[in-house]
């Protein structure tokens, strides 16, 4: 099979098919390609999607375009403990109206869907494509071959939305260091059955409320945390653990997992609830200094594939900035088509346009974020310490109490050390 | 609640191809002094027996997270792919 268009997006997740979108509502000839038998079938996130302005642009109800589960009213950090859980609660009256700041969703049902709207402006969605390598002529990149009858696509712009490993940006010469187990997290999820009336009474939501809780600590001091998040009629649970951290540790992600269902506080959580799928990922963790090379000739570079993810530990963003990166993709690729210059230099007007908007912006804002989380004390003992306090502070024993200053700094001095806990302070108020 | 391996297929839906898309090579395993892959594999996909000296990789619950790519120093993958169109996992609702 050998077929040729105007321009190949590699991978129909958020970025991919915002890129394709793009382009077809211009009246470009795109081809989406896809390995999956249907977009969404091998993505899963936590997930929160968070508001999507890019999209915004083309569906101004997004919400009431998009398969969505429950908006978030309702976030949540806790800090845990074997037996105790701190919880800073934010519930607010603004994110229970239009347009609302972020929902729960299904990828498999989301990824669809869009990709479906891309396939509507007149794009070609190829499902069951898995690409295997790109073709290179005189240097530039000129398509793509398929794992399947030896299919060659042609097109004068690629752009490589394949997600974190992005084998597409690495054939391409984009990316030539290899991965390192310190940038990456591999997120394992479990999807719980949980009907609607229990999961609104159990968080205090109504109608179609929803509730996120980020969670740190109960990792056997891994560097990680975790997540819960309410769907319609189930919950999502899940790890992000940092790989070299893990393997430092030697521990594995389920039995990790596995110990912190059974954490007594979340285990009333999720009494009465029943697996329903199990699945994993990787998070490109590393933050701005992990990019590829985002323009080479004939291609760009959009969503996880370019690293673009931001991991603070109080948000993962990703799915947003993929749609910003993939719609900014596809534009300069209408741009290149006008032009008829497809070079390296033409194609960096992409470029431009990240660092003009919140995409480089805020990477390069949160910087300093992998970084600050590399700290294992994060992990280890200050969970330990903030949950400590609160049961010396509540406790009724009738023995007298310390003022509440001297009781934290004999804790921290038994625990993290004054010194350290001054610095961290001062690295996470600079990463953050 | 508990997530246990053996009953990933009751959890976890997949269409496995008989071509592998991971290929090892085995006696790279047998010089690894780290074998993370072991312990970070999220669905147990790799057994190292003590006694055998020998790693078994089976691909068929394999997820496609690329955990053992990253955390592998050797490189020990003679094929690292994803699966051909259609092939391995199928998250319904995730
Ligand atoms: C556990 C977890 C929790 C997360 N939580 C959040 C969250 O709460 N909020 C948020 O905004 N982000 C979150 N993220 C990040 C977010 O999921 C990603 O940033 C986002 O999915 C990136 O979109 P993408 O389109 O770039 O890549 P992907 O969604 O990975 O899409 C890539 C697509 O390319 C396809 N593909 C790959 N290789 C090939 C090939 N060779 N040929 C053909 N097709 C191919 C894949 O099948 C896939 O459909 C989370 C991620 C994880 C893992
Ligand atoms: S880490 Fe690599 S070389 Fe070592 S046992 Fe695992 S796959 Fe083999
Ligand atoms: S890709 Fe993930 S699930 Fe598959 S074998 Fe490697 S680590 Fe295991």
């Amino acid at each position: 099979m050998k077929r040729t268009y105007d321009a190949i997006v590699v991978g129909a997740g958020p970025a991919g098919s915002s890129a394709a979108l793009t382009m077809a509502r211009s009246g470009l000839n795109v081809a989406l390609l896809e390995r999956g038998s249907f977009p969404g079938e091998k993505n899963m996130f936590g997930g929160v999607l968070h508001r999507m302005t890019a999209l915004e642009e083309v569906f101004p109800d997004f919400w009431n375009q998009a398969p969505l589960e429950r908006h978030v009213v309702q976030k949540n950090l806790s800090f845990i403990t074997e037996g105790s859980c701190f919880n800073v609660s934010f519930d607010s009256e603004e994110a229970d109206r239009p347009p609302y700041n972020g929902y729960t969703i299904f990828r498999p049902r989301f990824d669809h869907w869009l990709a479906g709207e891309a396939v509507k402006a007149g794009a070609t969605l190829l499902t069951r494509s898995t690409v295997d390598d790109v073709i290179i002529e005189n240097g530039k990149v000129a398509g793509v071959t398929l794992l399947r009858d030896e299919a060659q696509l042609r097109a004068p712009v690629v752009i490589a939305a394949d997600g974190v490993l992005s084998f597409t940006a690495k054939k391409a010469g984009l990316r030539s260091a290899e991965f390192s187990p310190s940038n990456q997290g591999v997120c394992i999820k479990a999807l719980i059955d949980m009907t609607k009336e229990v999961i609104d009474d159990r968080f205090g939501l109504v109608l179609n409320q929803g509730a996120s809780k980020e969670i740190v600590g109960c990792t056997s001091g891994v560097r990680g945390g975790s997540f819960l998040y309410t769907n319609y009629d189930s919950l999502s649970l899940g790890m992000v653990l940092e790989l070299a951290s893990l393997n430092e540790k030697g521990k594995t992600p389920y039995d990790l997992l596995n110990a912190f269902m059974q954490q007594p506080q979340m285990a009333k959580l999720l009494k009465g609830g029943r697996l329903l799928e199990y699945s994993a990922h990787l998070v490109p963790k590393g933050g701005y200094d992990m990019k590829p090379e985002l323009v080479g000739d004939g291609i760009m570079v959009a969503g996880d594939a370019a690293a673009f993810c931001i991991v603070t530990g109080l948000n993962l963003e990703g799915i947003n900035l993929a749609a910003q990166s993939g719609v900014l993709a596809g534009k300069a690729a209408i741009e290149a088509h006008r032009q008829r210059d497809f070079s390296k230099s033409s194609l960096t007007v992409y470029r431009k346009m990240l660092e003009e908007s919140f995409v480089l912006k805020d990477l390069k804002l949160y910087k300093r974020a992998p970084q600050m989380l590399h700290n294992d004390r994060i992990y280890s003992q200050y969970p330990e310490l903030v949950c400590s306090m609160m049961d010396e502070i509540y406790r009724i024993d009738g023995k007298p109490k310390d003022t509440m200053t001297r009781m934290l700094l004999s804790k921290v001095k038994k625990t993290v050390g004054l010194k350290n806990l001054m610095a961290d302070v001062y690295s996470g108020w600079r990463a953050l | 609640m508990n997530i246990n391996l053996d009953e990933i297929f009751d959890y976890t839906s997949f269409n496995v191809d008989r071509d592998p898309h991971i290929i090892l090579d085995e006696n790279l395993c047998k010089v690894c002094d780290q074998r993370y892959c072991v312990n970070a594999c999220p669905a147990r996909c790799y057994a190292w027996s003590e006694e055998e000296q020998k790693m078994t990789f089976v691909h068929d619950g394999c997820l496609e997270c690329g955990t053992c790519y990253v955390v592998c120093e050797k490189k020990a993958f003679t094929r690292w792919r994803y699966p051909r169109g259609g092939f391995g996992v199928s998250y319904r609702m995730t």
